[in-house]
């Protein structure tokens, strides 16, 4: 893996590697190619219905929901809270490759409260969407969180911070904030792209404010694991000393890489990904907002963004990989830009 | 008539969101149009997108000027070695509607630990980038800068709160009063953008709205964080989040006059960092802390109304009795926020 790695940084751009390649951390997602279904021809031009985008939104709660349990708990959602609803197209209830995944071991008990606090309410926004949603609720898909060593081999994570060992955000606090960090920017995006999807029913109906009001739960969290990067960092004394602030970039680099259409350089025009910095002085800024670096304003990303991000995959027409072995259940499941 | 008007409104919202579509953007922006703005529609007066503009305006006016002070020491409008050097943007005071102010109180934090300095600096230069964005959006509609008390006014609201020793408090004295501070207005921002955004019509202005609210979400996520690393038992700084909160759920309440909150929204709408009891997965009984202000079931972020902010930033200038006080008077506003001519309530 390190020699994968450094062959990644020494030879060929990152983005041809995956796009190419996909190898340890994309070979589900370039399978998925020939296996994924038909659903992308029509979810390329046609406008989805909301329960669509509820279930989309979903999906990623899933995901984050069940990571944020094992973290916390060593296990994941109850069972009654990943079932299908009646009228939906999907039936089968997925299941979790839990890899690595264990409660996080060492924590005090500030942290653990946190910790606690943020599964609590990813999993009651699990609840929340599968309310709103009745019977059309999708059940869980099958979700990968073995996807974390992959995906940090790809981000060349592996080196920088541990050395030829593996990465595994379930083995220590600083471990689970780099994982955490891999979805909360993430859900802040994925949710300002995905509602202006909403109709004009569901607006009224409340789901738009919901929305809003989910996306700055998910920004609180993002805060959270920004600045507790950033404040370990500064205890350290520097980016040598503790190295997963490093690590925590080249997440950002990675996905700035997969997330096709706003692929600029992290931290400059045209990317929605911010760097975080490592303040050396009481006169340095730190860099725990990610957004516009001209005017503060925070970013949001596509579905399709969003999809190469949890799928590890910067390949247009790919319908699962990554994080989700299967893909998500959606009509929107596969890429199409 | 009902009809009508909610026909209407759908319309508009059609409109936006195909605009929106057409233009490529992807955002919140039809986020902001929910069920709560056609009940706010309905009870407030005809608040143009200009209108909402400039209320986020006298409150990034107050946010960016508190920030500055901290961790500059100068307003936002006078530049000096360090905002320079932080590249925090010098703000030309070019809003006309209404009448200008001074800013009284405030000074440079004598900060002694690099995490809250390098946020106190981080945030004053993105609050300085909203001013001088919506300065810009709004251009001759744009109000000035009205009259701001950040000295005295903490005071003010430190006893109504019952901080011990809330008379003899300044948010400039230390890091850790700083934080209690900050902590006033960040979560007041997060529900005044998620509410007033929701009144917006044109797709740019909500593009700009939603975009603002996650990083003001950002700025809460982060000033409790770093209140929870400060004071993990709630011994002293995070206790204080929860006596600030409990004033702000109140003045809140008072400013729903009378009417039951919005979907999502419930009585209180604010917390502080204590700590609760959850249900994880199978497991019961689990003891968390709140660094985020949502409410306690859907874990959806409040939403609130101009009355409900303006009532918290005036100290419960905003509302006597069951009726909305306009202008709206006190505290951060000595005179009042400057507004077009529907005025604000």
């Amino acid at each position: 893996m390190a020699n994968l790695s450094s062959f990644i940084n020494r030879s060929v751009s990152r983005r041809k590697f995956i796009a190419g390649v996909g190898a340890g951390a994309g070979a589900v997602a370039v399978l998925g190619v020939a296996g994924c279904n038909d659903s992308s021809s029509s979810s390329a031009t046609t406008l989805t219905n909301d329960e669509d985008i509820l279930n989309f939104a979903l999906n990623l709660e899933y995901l984050e929901a069940s990571f944020y349990l094992y973290a916390a708990t060593g296990a994941g959602l109850k069972s009654s809270d990943m079932i299908p609803g009646s009228a939906s197209s999907y039936q089968t209830v997925g299941t979790v490759t839990p890899g690595n995944a264990a409660a996080v071991p060492g924590l005090t008990s500030a942290q653990q409260q946190i910790l606690t606090e943020i599964a609590f309410e990813e999993q009651a926004h699990v609840r929340f969407l599968r309310s709103a949603l009745g019977s059309a609720a999708v059940p869980m898909p099958n979700i990968d969180l073995s996807f974390f060593g992959p995906l940090a081999v790809a981000a060349a994570i592996t080196t920088a911070a541990t050395g030829a060992g593996s990465f595994n955000p379930f083995s220590s606090f600083d471990y689970f904030l780099v994982g955490a960090f891999i979805f909360e920017d993430v859900g802040v995006t994925a949710y300002s792209g995905a509602a202006p999807l909403i109709s004009s029913a569901g607006v009224a109906a409340g789901y738009l404010t919901a929305a809003a009001g989910i996306l700055a739960v998910e920004a609180y969290h993002a805060g959270y694991i920004r600045t507790s990067l950033t404040g370990r960092a500064i205890a350290a004394g520097s980016a040598a000393a503790y190295p997963y602030l490093g690590a925590a970039n080249l997440v950002a680099d990675l996905r700035a890489t997969l997330t096709v259409g706003d692929s600029a350089a992290p931290s400059t025009a045209g990317s929605v990904e911010t760097l975080l910095t490592l303040p050396a002085s009481l006169t340095a800024p730190s860099a725990i907002v990610a957004a516009s670096p001209s005017n503060a304003v925070g970013f949001s990303r596509t579905v399709n963004q969003v999809l190469h991000v949890v799928y590890g995959s910067p390949t247009v027409g790919v319908g699962k990989g990554g994080f989700f072995p299967n893909g998500i259940n959606s009509p929107l499941a596969t890429t199409t830009a | 008539m009902a009809d009508q008007e909610t026909q209407l409104l759908d319309e508009i919202i059609a409109t936006s969101r195909r605009k929106m579509f057409s233009l490529g953007v992807s955002s919140l922006a039809a986020l902001v149009v929910g069920a709560n703005a056609l009940q706010a529609k309905a009870a407030t007066p005809a608040y143009t997108d200009a209108d909402i503009l400039n209320f986020a305006l006298n409150l990034e006016y107050l946010e960016a000027n508190f920030y500055y002070l901290a961790a500059f020491g100068t307003t936002i409008n006078i530049a000096n070695a360090a905002s320079t050097a932080a590249g925090a943007p010098l703000i030309a005071l070019s809003g006309t509607v209404g009448t200008a102010g001074a800013v009284s109180g405030g000074s440079k934090v004598p900060f002694t630990t690099i995490p809250v300095a390098s946020y106190a600096i981080e945030t004053a230069v993105e609050e300085g980038k909203h001013v001088q964005l919506l300065l810009t959006a709004l251009g001759s509609s744009a109000v000035a800068q009205p009259a701001i008390n950040l000295g005295t006014s903490f005071q003010t609201l430190a006893t109504a709160a019952k901080i011990p020793g809330g008379s003899g408090f300044s948010p400039y004295a230390s890091d850790d009063t700083f934080l209690v501070g900050a902590y006033v207005f960040e979560d007041v921002g997060v529900t005044a953008y998620h509410g007033a955004a929701s009144l917006l019509t044109v797709p740019a202005n909500l593009v700009t709205a939603s975009g603002i609210l996650a990083v003001e979400a950002y700025h809460a996520g982060l000033i409790r964080t770093t209140i929870n690393y400060i004071d993990p038992t709630g011994a002293t700084i995070a206790s204080y989040t929860n006596l600030i909160s409990t004033l702000r759920a109140s003045l809140s309440q008072a400013g729903l006059l009378g009417v039951a909150p919005s979907a999502y929204d419930t009585n209180p709408d604010d917390f502080g960092l204590a700590t609760f009891s959850v249900s994880l997965g199978s497991e019961a009984g689990a003891t968390a802390t709140r660094i985020t202000d949502a409410d306690a079931t859907n874990v959806i972020a409040f939403a609130r109304n101009t009355t409900q902010v303006l009532n918290i930033v005036t100290g419960g200038g905003a509302v006597s009795g069951t009726a909305a006080v306009s202008p709206a008077l006190g505290v951060f506003f000595p005179a009042g926020m400057n507004a077009g001519p529907n005025g604000f309530k």
